[in-house]
């Protein structure tokens, strides 16, 4: 097998890479906002859940949460399709980093923003709906392209459910032929096509945000 | 099959078998990939022909999945004579991955070094190696200290990776408990459960250090 050949049987797998991708941003962006917002705006109790609830999704690795609810969710009697699996919990996980960014982007708003909001008589809800969520959007997007990233690169996981993604198609390739540095390099190779754009995307937007503020380091 | 919360804490133990590894694979990992980063910055600021080169090396790590990275190391490597343990390997690999991240926190750890500093080290006579090492590194370190205790974490949180290398690490033995007694329902549950803790605890000394260190607040 050609290198070319090689290539595009791993592409064969695009359509579950790009499935699971889109259905984990269905996920996550829903999540990351909402959960932002509510850890940023509750007190008590409440705060306590929401910040519990992210700290689950972020602080368990990928992986194993990956295993966990494929292999124990039908055990409490509910089951799901790997690729429903697969998106969740990617999506979630990538959601609750997102989160972070959100509640962080909100509270480094400055406060004259939310007074003066206050003050032309918008309520609260306004407030946040036209003056504070978009400015913190524009500031977290950087931050956002790179977990976009991380989801993509994320998405390799599924292959270790038997889901045909990319990586299950060049696992099944070694198989045919032997020829580990093709398939291999091939694998990191059709990877790199679909990434290495959005980096670059995502660099040059974190060096235009940089100048405005301070550069953020966290992906 | 429902679940079986005795069987599950049965196995707590058995699972915590791999704990060992767990946290040997984190430590190594950790040094490994701050001494590439490192490497990879400094060699990205060496000169003007090494730096797009380095800059594309560190943007192309970032952009392929860890996994793909390791089944790269894990097959390739013996196609070419190399034949290392499965734990070195993964701890190659995850060196290899976290070092591309690793390098933007020392960019941005050595941007804020006030050029001043360099500057004068060369004009006493420094050489460039030794300009780096005890006048630009010592002063970095402030600045990335809390990025590299979040990153710390992360690598604790890749090693079940090299499960799939079948690296006896806590996922390998719940994986070993799996295929021994064909239940996977509560394995993975324990697995989940103690990776999540083992976090939440590694979370917490890092918080604690970083108070202690005073770098609680990367400066701008």
């Amino acid at each position: 097998m050609t290198f070319l050949q090689i290539l595009l049987g791993i592409y064969e797998g695009f359509g579950i890479t790009a499935i699971v991708t889109v259905l984990g941003l269905l996920y996550a962006i829903p999540f990351a906002l909402l959960a932002g917002i509510l850890q940023h705006f509750s007190t008590g109790a409440a705060r306590w859940v929401v910040t519990a609830t992210i700290e689950f999704w972020r602080s368990s690795p990928v992986i194993v949460l990956l295993y966990a609810f494929y292999y124990s969710l039908p055990a409490f009697g509910i089951n799901l399709s790997a690729i429903s699996v697969g998106a969740m919990v990617l999506g979630l996980n990538i959601g609750g980093y997102g989160s972070q960014s959100v509640r962080a982007a909100l509270q480094t708003l400055n406060r004259g923003q939310r007074e003066a909001g206050l003050a032309l008589g918008l309520s609260r809800i306004e407030v946040l709906r036209f003056v504070e969520l978009p400015q913190a959007i524009a500031a977290m997007t950087p931050t956002f392209i790179n977990q976009a990233i991380q989801l993509i690169k994320g998405t390799s996981l599924v292959s270790l459910l038997t889901l045909t993604d990319m990586t299950f198609r060049a696992k099944e390739i070694a198989q045919l032929s032997y020829n580990p540095v093709g398939v291999y390099s091939g694998l990191l190779v059709a990877y790199l096509i679909i990434c290495y754009p959005v980096t670059i995307f995502g660099r040059r937007l974190e060096r235009s945000a940089a100048k405005g503020r301070g550069a953020s380091h966290e992906f | 099959m429902s679940f079986d919360f005795a069987f599950a804490l049965k196995i707590v133990p058995r699972v915590l078998e791999g704990i060992g590894n767990t946290l040997v694979v984190a430590i190594l990992s950790f040094m490994g990939a701050s001494a590439l980063g490192f490497l990879w910055e400094i060699a990205r600021r060496s000169n003007r022909h090494v730096r797009p080169v380095m800059q594309f090396v560190v943007d192309a790590i970032r952009s392929t999945p860890v996994l793909a990275q390791l089944y790269f190391l894990f097959y390739v490597l013996p196609y070419y004579g190399v034949v290392l343990p499965a734990l070195v390997v993964g701890v190659f690999g995850l060196s290899f991955y976290y070092s591309g991240y690793l390098s933007e926190v020392f960019k941005a750890g050595i941007d804020l070094v006030p050029r001043g500093q360099g500057e004068a080290a060369q004009s006493l006579g420094l050489s460039r190696i030794h300009t780096v090492i005890f006048v630009i590194a010592p002063q970095m370190l402030r600045n990335v200290a809390a990025p590299l205790g979040a990153y710390s974490v992360s690598i604790l949180k890749a090693t079940p990776y090299l499960a799939v290398l079948a690296v006896p690490e806590m996922l390998g033995s719940a994986f070993d408990v799996a295929s021994e007694t064909y239940r996977y329902a509560e394995p993975m549950f324990v697995a989940g459960i103690l990776f999540l803790c083992l976090a939440l605890i590694a979370v917490t000394l890092v918080n604690w250090l970083e108070r202690y260190l005073g770098v609680t607040t990367p400066p701008h």
